[in-house]
């Protein structure tokens, strides 16, 4: 019972989302599609649903607005008052730059935080690295995956031979 | 192609368009075109051109170090005029690095197509600009080794930052900037560098690339996670490069001093910036686009964009300066009044009419489509307007301290051998780095490049079918 994963190899983008419709209607689970640049049509045929990363970044970059803010008012209006010219000690005008800029930097961590816990990366040794040819969905091919179980294999490969696939091949969980 | 190629402008036609991309290529044609130069042993010219930036970065080294070691009194500075050079360089050089996020960011949210070929090169200049930049406020503080007692951490000195100065608005703005930057170039690189790595010539590139890119396999849910956060990260950028010149202008603007005290700086910075930011684009795009073979994405098309922005942000800063002297006349105070004064026809007044010449006059050249897309031209036009905006900020930094509000405290200002090879040496150490960028590093988004050629595919096949020709007729 182990994982594997079976990849198709399609010449456009076009067959691929076919394919990869096919492949759901026949009850395929675990669909992912491998392309050169972002496909919209792909995303619709994986059903993906919409991301949650614009509430995160938002959520994000307010906490780092506040952070920033407390922080001043804390340090140079509280903790250790400093006379200036009798100017007023919290000063919102001159707060509110740090605040900002402070926003923006934890919003764009988050937003790379994110992606690379989405992603799961670093991960240089997934195994579809194992199969030569897959070398191409970074060039100009459009690949499809499905991760099955192993006894699953077999029904997969002959979908996507029927669908068309120039080649297809199989790898499985741990083969490094 | 077919025939009738709408996109093809008749020679010579002002009113037609240039195409975006020259021919229609294939996306193995792309990933091979646009990574050739990473994967080719580098050449005699690199090596050359190479040679010339670590000598000069060398030169940087010792200037560093003179500073270090000596002190700031290496530099021509003195009171009045204790921000000098180093001002001035930190920024030029922070505006420089503007031009690349507003050609990234901004433009991609207006979803201007061109901005594709050009976006990495102009955010590596970025990187590298603010890198340099960072280096002078560090250096200028006198005393750098201590230039972490501007983070507000719990130290047992029991003291903490003072916020109301710029100095700490300062460092939050240029370290968010280069934070921001390296993020977003990142980020949109790791799909080129997958495809480096597919392509790699040697077992070493593909190992070293394949480490790069983090394990990208192009995966749709991949994709459709990386174009959001792509496109927060260019939302984020698009407030940070006006937000951070303003700071930067804020420097000057909260102060009472004549020449720097008006409401107009903010503004008059960031168009400056984007001004001097296109204009060292364009210096440096002119030559790579014939060295790496990459005329075929960055078209005619670009220049003429791009010569548009610069007259365009050209009259922004033209304005900027009618501002500046209107109202310092128009107040009534005499000191304003005379600092306008000595602008004009004191001691610094051959720089200002430079200043004018390059970054008013010399722009107006761009009326002309031929000049537009004329490469030579572009280029002297583009260091001109290098040269006048340098200027420009030494005026502001160094003609506005030298003659204050009272004659016994006025004082000239010399730069010394260590202020000019910090500059020179920051410029070669530019150099250095974008060399090794071109080398190791996809110059133009080769992704982006499928996904455009599969956009103009799209809309010329759209026009056959519609069956029209530019300019409307049936």
């Amino acid at each position: 019972m182990s994982r594997q994963w079976v990849l198709g190899e399609f010449s456009s983008s076009e067959a691929l989302v076919v394919a990869l419709k096919d492949l759901r209607a026949r009850g395929f689970e675990q669909l992912d599609a491998h392309t050169p640049f972002p496909v919209e049509e792909t995303f619709e045929a994986l059903g993906l649903k919409r991301s949650w990363l614009p509430l995160l970044t938002l959520g994000a970059g307010l906490g780092g607005a506040a952070f920033a803010y407390v922080t001043q008012w804390f340090t140079n209006a509280v903790d250790y008052p400093l006379n200036v010219g009798g100017r007023p000690l919290h000063s919102v005008p001159t707060n509110l730059p740090i605040a900002f800029e402070l926003a923006v930097l934890s919003a764009a961590l988050t937003v790379f935080g994110a992606l690379m816990l989405l992603f799961g990366f670093p991960h240089v040794t997934h195994p579809v690295f194992d199969v030569e040819s897959f070398r191409s969905a970074s060039v100009d091919s459009f690949w499809a995956s499905v991760a099955v179980d192993s006894e699953d294999a077999p029904k997969v490969e002959a979908a996507l031979h029927e669908l068309g696939a120039r080649q297809v091949s199989v790898v499985a969980e741990g083969a490094r | 192609m077919s025939t009738a190629d709408p996109q093809v402008p008749a020679p010579g036609d002002p009113l037609t368009e240039h195409p975006i991309l020259e021919g229609r290529h294939s996306d193995r044609a792309y990933s091979e075109s646009l990574l050739a130069f990473v994967h080719r042993p580098a050449g005699r010219t690199w090596w050359a051109l190479m040679g010339l930036g670590l000598a000069g970065t060398a030169v940087l080294a010792v200037a560093v170090g003179v500073t270090l070691f000596v002190g700031v009194g290496t530099w021509g500075n003195n009171i009045p005029v204790a921000w000098a050079f180093g001002i001035t360089n930190f920024v030029w050089w922070i505006g420089i690095g503007h031009a690349g996020t507003l050609i990234s960011a901004i433009l991609l949210l207006f979803q201007e197509k061109w901005r594709g070929s050009i976006n990495r090169f102009a955010e590596a200049m970025t990187l590298f600009a603010v890198t340099c930049a960072g280096l002078f406020p560090l250096l200028h503080l006198g005393r750098p080794w201590k230039f972490y007692w501007l983070v507000p951490y719990p130290s047992s000195l029991r003291a903490w930052p003072q916020f109301r100065s710029p100095l700490t608005w300062d460092i939050a703005a240029v370290g968010t900037y280069l934070t921001v930057s390296l993020l977003f170039w990142f980020v949109g690189l790791i799909p080129d560098l997958a495809t480096a790595r597919d392509t790699a010539k040697t077992p070493r590139a593909r190992f070293w690339y394949g480490l790069a890119s983090l394990g990208w396999r192009g995966s749709a849910r991949h994709w459709r996670q990386w174009r959001t956060g792509y496109l927060l990260l260019a939302g984020l950028a698009t407030p940070l490069v006006v937000s951070v010149h303003t700071i930067v202008s804020f420097d000057f603007a909260v102060s009472q001093l004549p020449g720097w005290h008006t409401t107009v700086f903010p503004p008059y910075f960031v168009a400056g910036a984007v001004f001097s930011g296109f204009a060292l684009v364009l210096t440096l795009l002119i030559p790579a686009r014939k060295a790496l073979g990459i005329e075929h994405v960055v078209t005619p098309l670009h220049l003429d964009n791009m010569a548009k922005v610069l007259m365009a942000t050209g009259w922004m800063v033209a304005y900027g300066y009618i501002q500046e002297h209107f109202f310092a006349w128009f107040s009534g105070n005499p000191f304003e009044m005379h600092a306008t004064e000595a602008e004009f026809f004191g001691p610094y007044a051959p720089l200002f009419w430079m200043q004018i010449f390059c970054n008013v006059l010399v722009p107006q050249l761009f009326w002309f489509s031929r000049l537009r897309t004329n490469v030579v031209v572009l280029w002297v036009a583009a260091l001109l307007i290098n040269v006048g905006m340098w200027t420009e900020r030494f005026l502001i930094v160094v003609a506005s301290l030298s003659m204050d509000f009272l004659p016994s405290s006025w004082a000239a200002y010399r730069p010394t051998w260590v202020d000019w090879s910090l500059l020179g040496g920051t410029v070669a150490f530019f150099g250095t780095a974008f060399l090794l960028f071109l080398k190791f590093v996809p110059a133009v988004s080769v992704s982006e490049m499928k996904e455009l050629q599969r956009e103009v595919d799209a809309s010329l096949q759209f026009r056959r079918e519609q069956g029209t020709r530019p300019g409307g007729a049936p």
